[in-house]
C-alpha cells in the first residue's frame, strides 16, 4: 500500500493549552475511502485542517505521498476540502465556483471549461451552471462543493461532515453518490463524521478517535466486530459489557465466571486463570428462549421491551446492577417472546463473545 | 382588552414621543419651505419660487466653498476608507495581533471625544509641526476623524462574513492577495461603500474642526453658511442648506441600503 497521507507523532495544541491532537500516528492508503469517526470535540476537524494546511502542527511530521508538507501553506498543497457548510463563493455562479481552483492553477479557458462541464456532469448539475449558490437547495450546494473540490484533481480530498446539514433521505442518497465518486475518480477521500452508521456504510477503513487520540484503525467489520477497547465498542453501535474472571482455560475455549453470576464460554485469548476481564457482545448476537439453562445461557428478567419496527430490543436484568440488551429480529408472526417481568433465557454463541483490553 | 389594562399602553408616553418628533423636524421643515419663498422674509410666506436657488448657484463664493468642500470630502473619504478597510482586516483577521478588542476600541474612541477638543488638539498639533498645506491640512484632519465612521460598517460586514470562504479560496490554490482581491474585497464591498458614504457626509458637514484648521482661501460650505447666517438669515442660506440636507439624506439612505444589501 502506498500511503497517500502519513502522519507521525502529530500534535496540535491550541492557544490556551487546548490539546486537540495527542501524538497521532496514521497512514491513509492511496485510493482509499478513509473515515475519521468520533464524538464532538475529539479533534477530527483539527486533523483535517492540519492536512489541508489551515493549522500548523505543534509537533510531528505530515507527509503526502512521501513528501513532507508540514510547512507548506494551504494553496501549495495538492489537497482540496469540502467544507461542512459548503462555503461556496456567494458572488460567483456555480460555473465560476467550480472553475475557481482551475483558474488559480493557470489552466487555459478552454481546458477549464471542459473540466468544469465534466465535473458538473459528474454531480448531475449541468443545468445549474449559471445559477448563484443561493438559488440552490442544500443538496445541490453540497454537490457543487464536491465538484469544486474535485475539479483541480487533488491527490487527497478532505470532507468535513459534508452530509450533516442534509435531511435523512438526501443523506442516504448522497452516501451512495460519494462512494461512487470516490471509486470513479480514484482520489483518496478523508471523510469526517460523527455518525457511526455513515462511517460503517461508506468507508474502506475507519479511524475511531476520542479526546485527541486515535483509538483504533480498521475496516468497518473489524471495528464493529472486534473493537479493541470499551470506547470503540460503545461508540460503534450498542454493546453489552460484563465483568468476569477467567475460570477455566481449555484448548477449545475459555470459561469466564461472571461477577453477576453464571458462566460464559468464549474464544481463548491467552488470559491466565483468575484474571479479571471485561466481556462484550453485540445485542443482535444473542438469542432468547423461554426455557433452558445450558452452556452459554443466562437466566434474566425482562425489564423493558422496545419495539423498533424491524427488530425489538429486550432490556434484561441479570442482577440488580447488570442490564443486558438483546435485539431480536421481528419475524412474520409478530408474537412477543416474553412479557415484562418474566424470566427468560439468553443464549450466546461462544464465537460472538469478545474480551476487551480493559 | 381595554387600554388601561394593556401593558403596552403607558399614559403620556405617546405625547412625549410626538412632541420630540415635532421638535426634531419642525425647524427642518420650516427651513426647507422658506427656501422656496418668493419674498426676502424668513417668516412671511409670499408664494413659491426658485429665485434663491438660482441666486445661490450663481454666487461665486458659494461655488468656491462648495468646490472646496467636495474636494476635501473626496480625498478624505478615499484615504479614510482605505485605512479603515486595512484596519478592519487586520483587527479581525490577523492572528498575530494581540489585544484586538483594545485596538478596535481605541480606533472608534474618537467618536466619543468632544469635537472641540479634537479641533483644538489638531490645530495645536499642526501649528507645532508647522504643517501648512492649505486644503491639505483640512484633508488630513478630515481623514483622521472620518476613519472611525468608515471603520464601523466595514468591520460589521467583515464580522458577519464567513471566514471559511477565505479558507476555501486558499484551499483552491489562491494566494493571500488573490483571495483578498477575488473573495474578501468583493464580499466586503457593501460595507466599504457604506463606510465611504458615511465618511463623505461626515466630512462634508463638518464645521468645528474645519473652522479651526482652515486657512484663508480654504473656506468650506458649512463655514461659509455660518458666515452668512451671522449677517442675517436669508432665503439664500435656506436654499444652500436645503441642498446640503437633501444630499446628506440621499447619501446616508444609500449608505444604509447598500450596507444592508445581501447580508449573507
Ligand atoms: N481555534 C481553536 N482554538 C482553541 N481551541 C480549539 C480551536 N479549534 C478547536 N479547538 C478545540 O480543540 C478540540 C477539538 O476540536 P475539533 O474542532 O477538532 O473537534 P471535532 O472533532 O471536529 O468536533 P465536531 O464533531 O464538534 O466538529 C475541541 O476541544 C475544541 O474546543
Ligand atoms: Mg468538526
Amino acid at each position: 500500500m502506498t500511503s497517500a497521507v502519513k502522519i507521525q507523532a502529530l500534535n496540535k495544541v491550541y492557544p490556551g493549552d487546548v490539546t486537540a491532537l495527542k501524538s497521532a500516528d496514521l497512514e491513509i492508503g492511496d485510493n482509499e475511502f478513509f473515515t475519521l469517526l468520533g464524538p464532538s470535540g475529539c479533534g477530527k476537524t483539527t486533523l483535517l485542517r492540519l492536512i489541508a494546511g489551515f493549522e500548523e502542527p505543534t509537533a510531528g511530521v505530515l507527509s503526502l505521498f512521501g513528501d513532507d508538507i508540514s510547512t507548506l501553506p494551504p494553496e501549495k498543497r495538492p489537497v482540496n476540502t469540502v467544507f461542512q457548510h459548503y462555503s461556496l463563493f456567494p458572488h460567483m455562479s456555480v460555473f465560476e465556483n467550480v472553475a475557481f481552483g482551475l483558474r488559480r492553477l493557470g489552466r487555459s479557458d478552454k481546458d477549464a471549461k471542459a473540466r468544469v462541464e465534466a465535473m458538473l456532469d459528474l454531480v448531475h448539475l449541468t443545468d445549474f451552471a449559471g445559477r448563484k449558490p443561493s438559488q440552490l437547495s442544500g443538496g445541490q450546494q453540497q454537490r457543487v462543493a464536491l465538484a469544486r473540490a474535485l475539479a483541480p484533481e487533488p491527490k487527497v480530498l478532505l470532507l468535513d461532515e459534508p452530509l450533516s446539514a442534509l435531511d435523512l433521505k438526501l443523506r442516504q442518497s448522497m452516501r451512495a453518490e460519494l462512494k461512487r465518486l470516490q471509486k470513479d475518480t480514484g482520489i483518496t477521500f478523508v471523510f469526517v463524521t460523527h455518525d457511526q452508521e455513515e462511517a460503517l456504510a461508506m468507508s474502506d477503513r475507519i479511524a475511531v478517535m476520542s479526546a485527541g487520540e486515535i483509538q483504533q484503525v480498521g475496516d468497518p467489520s473489524a471495528i464493529y466486530e472486534h473493537p479493541e477497547n470499551r470506547f470503540v465498542a460503545e461508540f460503534i453501535g450498542d454493546a453489552n459489557f460484563l465483568n468476569a474472571t477467567v475460570a477455566e482455560t481449555t484448548p477449545s475455549g475459555t470459561t469466564y465466571a461472571l461477577d453477576a453470576g453464571g458462566t460464559l464460554t468464549g474464544p481463548d485469548q491467552g488470559r491466565a486463570k483468575g484474571e479479571a476481564v471485561t466481556l462484550f457482545f453485540r445485542p443482535e448476537k444473542a438469542t432468547l428462549s423461554q426455557v433452558g439453562e445450558g452452556p452459554n445461557q443466562l437466566r434474566c428478567t425482562v425489564k423493558d421491551i422496545l419495539y423498533l419496527g424491524n427488530s425489538t430490543d429486550y432490556w434484561l436484568a441479570l442482577d440488580h446492577v447488570t442490564t443486558l440488551i438483546v435485539r431480536s429480529k421481528n419475524q412474520t408472526d409478530g408474537t412477543v417472546i416474553a412479557d415484562i417481568g418474566e424470566q427468560i433465557s439468553l443464549s450466546l454463541d461462544p464465537a460472538a463473545l469478545r474480551i476487551l483490553a480493559t | 382588552m381595554t387600554r388601561s389594562r394593556d401593558i403596552r399602553w403607558l399614559p403620556g408616553f405617546s405625547w412625549v414621543t410626538l412632541f420630540f418628533f415635532v421638535f426634531l423636524y419642525a425647524p427642518l421643515i420650516i427651513l426647507v419651505v422658506f427656501s422656496f419663498n418668493a419674498s426676502r422674509s424668513a417668516t412671511v410666506w409670499a408664494g413659491f419660487s426658485f429665485e434663491w436657488y438660482t441666486k445661490a448657484f450663481a454666487n461665486d463664493d458659494i461655488q468656491r466653498a462648495a468646490t472646496n468642500s467636495v474636494i476635501i470630502a473626496i480625498f478624505a473619504t478615499i484615504a479614510a476608507t482605505t485605512i479603515a478597510t486595512m484596519a478592519a482586516l487586520t483587527l479581525s483577521r490577523n492572528k498575530r495581533v494581540k489585544g484586538k478588542p483594545v485596538f478596535g476600541g481605541v480606533l472608534i474612541f474618537p467618536l466619543m471625544i468632544p469635537e472641540i477638543v479634537t479641533a483644538v488638539a489638531t490645530l495645536t498639533f499642526f501649528a507645532a509641526i508647522g504643517l501648512s498645506l492649505g486644503l491639505g491640512n483640512i484633508i488630513i484632519a478630515h481623514t483622521v476623524f472620518c476613519i472611525p465612521f468608515a471603520y464601523l460598517p466595514i468591520r460589521a460586514r467583515l464580522d458577519g462574513m464567513d471566514e471559511s470562504l477565505e479558507a476555501a479560496a486558499q484551499d483552491l490554490y489562491a494566494s493571500k492577495f488573490t483571495t483578498l482581491r477575488l473573495i474578501t474585497l468583493p464580499l466586503l464591498m457593501p460595507g466599504i461603500v457604506s463606510g465611504a458614504m458615511l465618511a463623505f457626509i461626515i466630512s462634508l458637514d463638518d464645521f468645528i474642526i474645519t473652522l479651526m484648521v482652515a486657512e484663508a482661501g480654504s473656506t468650506t460650505l458649512p463655514i461659509y453658511i455660518y458666515s452668512l447666517v451671522r449677517i442675517g438669515i436669508t432665503p439664500e442660506v435656506n436654499a444652500v442648506s436645503t441642498v446640503l440636507l437633501g444630499f446628506s439624506v440621499i447619501v446616508v439612505t444609500l449608505s444604509y441600503v447598500i450596507g444592508k444589501k445581501n447580508k449573507t
